[in-house]
């Protein structure tokens, strides 16, 4: 396993033990293609080597763009795939190699919240039947027990329990994500984790669900892993970010300093193209516009991933794969940042020239400028 | 005279459960080389009511009047409406795998917008033309890619293309429903900055309809905030951040998790929208306002000019005069504070 050092550090007190530990998780997707003919089977890298721990109580926002990985490692997490390499261990236990029956008790640990309200809810059965399911399934209670225990669950989300009959169609989209979560929350789990949970819903609503998960979490002790796109959401709900391109984690680090201090260019990059609700600050603020596309993950750039685009990177970028380890001396033991030349606060990625082979170059955007 | 003038814009279906009425009363200007951005959340009317100009909107009931460039839209005939159609208003949409032909060569598809609407350029160059745009646009090796089919481009891509294809005609307007909606936020950046550069250029006039704030306080010089179909409050980019008038805009700014760290709460916006089937005749927004009064549960407000500022208005019963309304506002917050302080 590679890189496996550096984040082992931060957890070495026995009481501070993450309740989710990954090492080097690894998931490829084989290609359906004409490549079978030719005899060579491909390989989608959706996530490929990622090393993160999750402690208990905290929200972990993971952040990218599409097709980086983030939801493929989210259903890694809760055993929806197994894994390709690398270990996942929760509460010190490896259920990375366990058996769908091994697997089921654990199951009750750690559940998910899906992005589409319309799509994971099943439109025949009644509200009632869906979020009682998980008590069906791991049969627990009797039929009037449960009808209890869904009402209060229903109460707990915020719907009103006389709704127990009705069916998904009669709910709107955020009513629909409060029924997702009960059904998440009905065994009393460890962990959530929520894939892009209110990335549907519009502002108003997005709100109300956000306020709802910050309180679950409050009353119930939960442990969030938080997936989205939205990097307003996420600094406002998580603890710690940890930013993905490509199926690897490129810098992870408390929100503020994350947001403040970043030492990787993708991350700033990123950060950058934000639109910020606040005019003066959008006219004044630098934006990088990246150049190009994301590579395909079938044949992940060499080096550091993000070398093809990254406005200053050197030869060696392409080379040497950036271990993701703490990048500066005045970061937090908390801040890893995978990258060779991290960056300094003050630094303009705008001025930066990249030496890289012009092979290595993906586009020429030169029409675009590089700044705005 | 503005390229665009939009007067009491209504548009309404008949549907089997009563009519919907999705557009009441749009009014605004616009002026070639600015960008005006719609504002407003799911089912407010924002897309239906620029639908409506260009004739799109089929089944709808539009009164009214949208003059572009001297003619109205609205009472134009087919034959008048397809020579402004395209040529000299273009239109992006959100999904651009759904507005390219699947089975037609990009190249192929901005030749032949180009050409429908030109007849006298030749094959050749509006072949040379397309690529030329798909550089413009930032397409890398574009001569090689015009012949490429849709599905081998990138979402961002795409829209790209999409673009390129709107602005082939060079038209005077461009209407933008939700462009960069389905992109991820870098890609959104460059098609943002393929768009103002276009308008730099070519001095087109935006309509950018959107729910995304951010996008609006980068992209628009004025923004309108729709609600249930009506007009809440108008107001130059500023303004409308900074020293907004009604309480829905103050409600969807709030909203915004944009200001605080955890353990901070957000101020959602109370209750869901309303249907727009036979809508009462009252502020839409009464039932979600935190200021609602008997009077506006009694009558509907029309836009008026609010903060002595001509270029301001706003659909709301609460006082039209800045300081007061300031103050009613800190004592919204203050009495919201001390709600959830625990007595």
């Amino acid at each position: 396993m590679t890189g496996t050092t550096t984040a082992q550090s931060q957890d070495n007190t026995g009481s501070d033990e993450p309740l989710l530990r990954l090492r080097g998780v690894k998931k490829h997707f084989p290609v359906q293609s004409s490549a079978l003919i030719r005899g060579e089977q491909e390989y989608v890298h959706a996530v490929d080597g990622v090393d993160l721990d999750v402690r208990r109580g905290e929200t972990l926002g993971l952040v990218g763009e599409t097709g980086c990985g983030k939801s493929t490692l989210a259903r890694c997490i809760a055993r929806l795939y197994d894994l390709t390499e690398g270990t996942i261990e929760l509460d010190g236990r490896d259920i990375s190699t366990l058996s769908r029956r091994e697997m089921r008790p654990l199951r009750r640990e750690i559940q998910m919240i899906f992005q589409d309200p319309y799509g994971s809810l099943n439109p025949r059965r009644r509200v009632g039947s869906i979020i009682g399911e998980p008590f069906a399934i791991h049969d627990i209670g009797s039929r009037r027990e449960r009808k209890k225990q869904v009402q209060e669950l229903m109460e707990l989300v915020g719907l009103n329990p006389e709704h127990y009959n009705r069916f998904p169609a009669d709910f709107s989209g955020g009513q629909r994500q409060r029924i997702g979560a009960a059904r998440a929350l009905a065994l009393k789990p460890k962990m959530l984790v929520c894939d892009e949970p209110v990335s549907a819903l519009d502002v108003s609503i997005q709100a109300q669900l956000i306020n709802l998960l910050a309180d679950l979490q409050d009353e119930l002790g939960l442990t969030y892993v938080f997936i989205t796109h939205d990097l307003s959401v996420v600094r406002h709900i998580s603890d710690r970010i940890a930013v993905m391109y490509l199926g690897k984690v490129m810098e992870v680090a408390p929100v503020e300093e994350l947001f403040e201090t970043s030492r990787h260019p993708y991350t700033r990059a990123l950060l950058s193209a934000l639109p910020v609700p606040d005019p003066d600050l959008a006219d004044r603020r630098e934006q990088i516009i990246l150049v190009g596309d994301m590579p395909t993950p079938v044949h992940p750039p060499s080096g550091c991933r993000f070398h093809t685009r990254c406005p200053k990177a050197q030869p060696d970028c392409a080379e040497v794969v950036p271990p993701l380890e703490k990048a500066k001396d005045d970061d937090s033991a908390d801040h890893l940042t995978a990258c060779l030349y991290p960056m300094d606060p003050d630094e303009r990625l705008s001025r930066a020239r990249a030496t890289v082979a012009d092979s290595e170059i993906v586009a020429d955007d030169s029409a675009l400028g590089g700044v705005s | 005279m503005s390229l665009l003038e939009i007067r009491d814009l209504e548009v309404s279906f008949n549907t089997p459960d009563g009519v919907v009425r999705a557009v009441r009363g749009l009014s605004f200007d616009l002026d070639r080389g600015k960008t005006l951005a719609i504002v407003g959340e799911s089912g407010s009317g924002k897309s239906v009511s620029t639908q409506s100009l260009t004739g799109l909107s089929r089944g709808a009931h539009v009164t009214g009047s949208a003059t572009f460039d001297g003619i109205d839209l609205l009472t134009a005939d087919e034959h008048q409406l397809r020579g402004i159609r395209g040529a000299r208003i273009g239109m992006i949409f959100q999904d651009p795998l759904s507005s390219l032909h699947p089975y037609y060569r990009v190249g192929w598809q901005i030749v032949e917008m180009i050409r429908a609407h030109d007849r006298s350029v030749s094959k050749r160059a509006a072949r040379d033309r397309a690529a030329q745009l798909l550089s413009m646009v930032g397409i890398p090796h574009a001569k090689d890619r015009i012949g490429d089919f849709p599905h081998q481009f990138s979402g961002g891509m795409r829209q790209r293309v999409m673009i390129a294809m709107a602005m082939s005609v060079e038209p005077d307007l461009l209407i933008a429903d939700e462009p960069t909606t389905a992109l991820d936020v870098t890609v959104q950046a460059q098609v943002l900055a393929v768009m103002r550069k276009l308008q730099d250029e070519m001095g087109t006039a935006i309509i950018l309809i959107t729910h995304d704030l951010g996008v609006v306080a980068e992209m628009s010089d004025e923004i309108v905030v729709m609600y249930a179909g009506q007009v809440m409050e108008r107001a130059s980019r500023r303004d409308l951040f900074y020293r907004h008038h009604h309480p829905y805009t103050e409600g969807l700014l709030a909203s915004l998790p944009a200001q605080g760290g955890k353990g901070t709460r957000l101020s959602p916006i109370k209750g869901t929208p309303p249907s727009s089937i036979n809508p009462p005749d009252r502020c839409p927004f009464a039932p979600r306002c935190p200021y609602a009064f008997d009077k506006c549960w009694r009558e509907n407000p029309l836009p008026r000019v609010v903060f002595g500022d001509l270029s301001h208005q706003s659909a709301c019963w609460l006082s039209t005069d800045e300081a007061t309304r300031r103050e009613e506002r800190a004592r919204m917050v203050a009495s919201k504070l001390s709600a959830e302080e625990p007595a």
